[in-house]
């Protein structure tokens, strides 16, 4: 099969954002009827290159082939003309039209549209709705349907399985190898190795803007990617993780949070758990079971409909987010934009919650506010040669400064929804390196994840919400993959009484 | 499965959808149809005099809110379309004066093309320069209001008066402002909204990215919702030419029109972000808020408080809209 000539080939393409050399130099080449992942830490350069690929921009040199003609796209259209098919995060449905209005603007057809949902085992997608009203997943399941429909050479999958429920992603890899046994090659883009491993036949491995190995995922181990990846130096913590699985420990005295029979009438149904000083606290679920409006209502930005929850033994009853954040309950949403001012600096960023507080006649501290933004950078290691906006810095990065932004502001119970989303292996260790830091330092963390195998990592117990309840709780040795898998999807023998 | 199925199925029967997708539509129609009710019970003999001078007197503000609505639905706004409403004004007035019949028809289509023309050169330099419209049409409307001076520097000029009859009916007939206000509806906005252009406006501005990765021509789109914007400014100055029976090159005039064309888009549930409206809201803001002061003068207040109460209005209406459309798109 990689004797062939290749479907896609890229050579040496480069791309440079100002001074900020995002890809220095890449050479990639994708067979037909290949799988080929394409996976590197945050920052490497994964994302520029699809950009590049699917003709969203164009790269300052370099050349990509596809069957062996030179192509430079000139748009999307070109790139899906020339077969190229992308599938982005963000799905690309323009949120106000119909999702019947959205194929018409990519001139789908509306029958080929169905049998590929047909065959994703999505029947009833209502067409006429508008697609904004439709939650995430499903669109990106309608995207992929709709790429399908265009029959072809090259799927372009960047990160499509971040917080995708377990059921779709599943699905998802059905349909990449109904594609490959159709003859189609696929660039499957992934944080998550152990898929990268189950669905793909090759792996390049970018590192800095340069692809730095190629392998068959048959013959090369989960290190020797994660080993390429990172370097050698960060290897080893990755891929032995029980090295650096958390010891529970327990402050003694009050719960620093405790939640009582909290509904909302709609999401929420009667949740209570209890959250020690020193611990953390984890939870998952599949999409849509409540997990969203619980943190909603945690951080003060939606209302409880009954219940109470108390916050180191004091009653809190929040209207707005600042009366949540005056008690120490501080939220790291799972949209890093609702967190971050993407124009601002990243010291601007961190010190956001200094300016609740400012010293008097309102000036701000700003030696403070540097010893303390200096300090939270440190302890992250936030990344900041692109620190003049925060959106300039990769994802791994922003999320460093949405969590250390609380690091500077002070609190007592993180709120974390799904910190290491669309995050490389390494960041994602030192994310929960952090966490356990800070729970050893008497503060308690309450995580969601979508991410099954990050509990043990993470948490020293683990909550499962279906349906807006909780159905279980295990301590986080006993909570393995299937188990967790197995109370999500709300299957009655897992479900356990033990509170 | 099960939970599989409760992710999929949001969805409401058809009637609903549709319902909730003119709601706002629907709404403005109401609030006109009760303020047409109260001003017709203030007046007595309330009849075909009183509909002919309501849609002749907002023919031109109904064809300019409309123009601006195109551009808002498409991402953008227009400050300039009162300053081309004023310059086709002049234009038509200028070259109208002294013409026959056919003589005022085809100035009228020459000063269409011409301000169309305009528009479609203002999308252009917004998509070129990557400006933002804001800022290029108000550099514009300064432009095209300076050349309405040059054009027409004191008030004057005038029409064929058949042309004015064409336009605006004569006595009480009150259909043919009407078929002048629905034949770009029919004629363009209609095809349009149905074309792939037309959605392409829609999904430009709802979400560029998502546009732009669907293969939409962002340069290409903003031309086209540009120029029929111009379009229909050239409609909205040659109708006021046909009411007034002359022009006007006064920069108050295009002031206060772009102002009023914000207004009503905004009351006519056009999304100022853009991807969410139609023209047929805008119209009918347009009719009650003429009819707002008529009703406060016929109840015998000062008159000028009918701009507060105007202006109070669409600060409620969109206050309560915004909420409705908020809890709407919470609870999905």
């Amino acid at each position: 099969m990689t004797n062939s000539e290749p479907l896609l080939r890229a050579r040496g393409v480069a791309k440079r954002y100002g001074s900020v050399v995002a890809l220095r130099s890449v050479d990639l080449a994708v067979a037909p009827g290949e799988i080929h992942a394409l996976v590197g830490a945050n920052g490497a350069g994964k994302s520029t290159l699809v950009r590049i690929l699917s003709g969203v921009i164009r790269p300052d040199a370099g050349e990509v082939e596809v069957a062996g003609k030179a192509v430079r796209f000139r748009s999307p259209a070109h790139a899906r003309d020339t077969g190229l098919a992308p599938v982005f995060q963000d799905p690309a449905f323009a949120p106000d039209l119909t999702v019947a209005e959205n194929l018409r603007l990519t001139t789908t057809d509306a029958g080929a549209f169905r049998r590929q949902l047909a065959a994703l085992g999505l029947d009833d997608v209502e067409l006429a709705e508008a697609a904004g009203m439709l939650p995430l997943p499903l669109l990106r399941m309608l995207d992929l349907a709709r790429v399908l429909a265009h029959d072809p050479a090259l799927l372009l999958l960047d990160e499509i399985t971040a917080a995708l429920p377990a059921d779709y992603a599943e699905r998802v890899f059905e349909a990449i190898r109904r594609a490959r046994d159709e003859g189609r090659s696929v660039l499957f883009i992934s944080h998550r190795l152990l898929e990268v491993q189950e669905v793909c036949d090759r792996v390049t491995v970018l590192r800095d803007g340069s692809n730095v190995d190629t392998l068959n995922t048959a013959d090369g181990s989960e290190q020797r990617i994660v080993a390429a990846m990172l370097g050698e130096r960060a290897a080893l913590a990755v891929t032995e993780p029980r090295k650096v699985a958390p010891r529970t420990h327990r402050e003694p005295g009050e719960p620093a949070l405790v939640v009582r029979g909290i509904s909302d009438g709609r999401r929420v149904r009667d949740v209570s758990l209890t959250l020690a000083p020193g611990e953390v606290l984890g939870i998952t679920g599949l999409e849509g079971q409540g997990q969203d409006e619980l943190f909603a209502i945690l951080a003060g930005d939606r209302k409880a409909g009954g219940g109470e929850i108390v916050v180191n033994g004091e009653q809190l009853v929040a209207r707005h987010p600042h009366e949540a954040i005056a008690h120490g309950l501080t939220l790291v949403p799972s949209d890093r934009w609702q967190a971050l001012l993407p124009q601002r600096s990243v010291r601007e960023n961190l010190a956001v919650p200094l300016y609740n507080a400012p010293g008097r006649w309102g000036w701000i501290h700003a030696d403070r506010e540097l010893h303390q933004v200096a300090d939270a950078i440190a302890r992250l290691s936030i990344d900041t040669r692109a620190q003049a906006q925060a959106k300039r810095l990769s994802g791994g990065n922003q999320q460093k400064v949405a969590i250390g932004r609380w690091l500077v502001g002070g609190f007592t119970t993180l709120l974390c929804f799904d910190p290491t989303r669309g995050i490389d292996v390494g960041t994602k260790h030192q994310i929960y390196d952090l966490f356990r830091e800070l729970a050893a330092a008497g503060k308690s963390v309450l995580m969601f994840t979508s991410e099954l195998r990050e509990v043990p990592l993470a948490c020293d117990r683990v909550l499962v919400l279906y349906d807006g309840r909780i159905v279980a709780e295990l301590p986080a040795a006993d909570a393995d993959e299937a188990t967790l898998l197995s109370s999500a999807h709300g299957l009655a023998d897992t479900l356990t009484e033990s509170r | 499965m099960s939970a599989l199925s409760s992710a999929v199925r949001p969805l409401g029967p058809t009637a609903s959808r549709l319902g909730r997708r003119h709601a706002w539509t629907a709404a403005v129609v109401v609030f006109f149809a009760l303020l047409l009710t109260w001003n017709s019970s203030q007046t007595r003999n309330f009849g075909a005099f009183e509909i002919q001078t309501l849609l002749a007197s907002t023919l031109a503000l109904a064809y300019l809110a409309m123009a601006q609505a195109v551009v808002v639905i498409g991402g953008g706004i227009d400050l300039s379309v009162g300053s081309l409403l004023v310059l086709a004004n002049c234009l038509s007035a200028r070259f109208m004066e002294g013409t026959s019949f056919g003589g005022s028809a085809l100035v009228a289509v020459a000063v269409l093309a011409v301000i169309a023309a305009l528009g479609a050169l203002t999308g252009l330099v917004i998509s070129v320069s990557k400006i933002p419209d804001i800022i290029v049409t108000l550099a514009t409307s300064f432009v095209w209001g300076g050349a309405a001076l040059f054009v027409l520097r004191t008030p004057g000029g005038g029409a064929a008066p058949e042309f004015q009859t064409l336009v605006l009916g004569s006595g009480n007939a009150w259909w043919p402002a009407l078929l002048c206000l629905l034949a770009p509806l029919l004629l363009v906005w209609a095809p349009l909204r149905r074309s792939r252009a037309g959605i392409a406006i829609y999904a430009l501005g709802s979400s560029k990215d998502a546009a732009f990765l669907s293969g939409v021509d962002p340069l290409r789109t903003k031309v086209i919702a540009y120029a029929v914007s111009g379009l229909l400014c050239g409609l909205a100055g040659i109708a006021t030419t046909a009411f007034t029976g002359g022009g006007s090159s006064q920069s108050t005039i295009a002031m206060n029109a772009t102002l009023n064309s914000v207004a009503a888009i905004v009351l006519g549930g056009v999304a100022l972000s853009g991807g969410v409206g139609g023209l047929i809201g805008p119209v009918f803001a347009v009719w009650c808020l003429y009819l707002i002061p008529n009703i406060m003068l016929g109840l015998g207040v000062d008159p000028s408080y009918g701009e507060v109460v105007k202006g109070v209005v669409v600060v409620l209406v969109v206050l309560v809209g915004g909420q409705l459309r908020l809890r709407r798109s919470r609870s999905p």
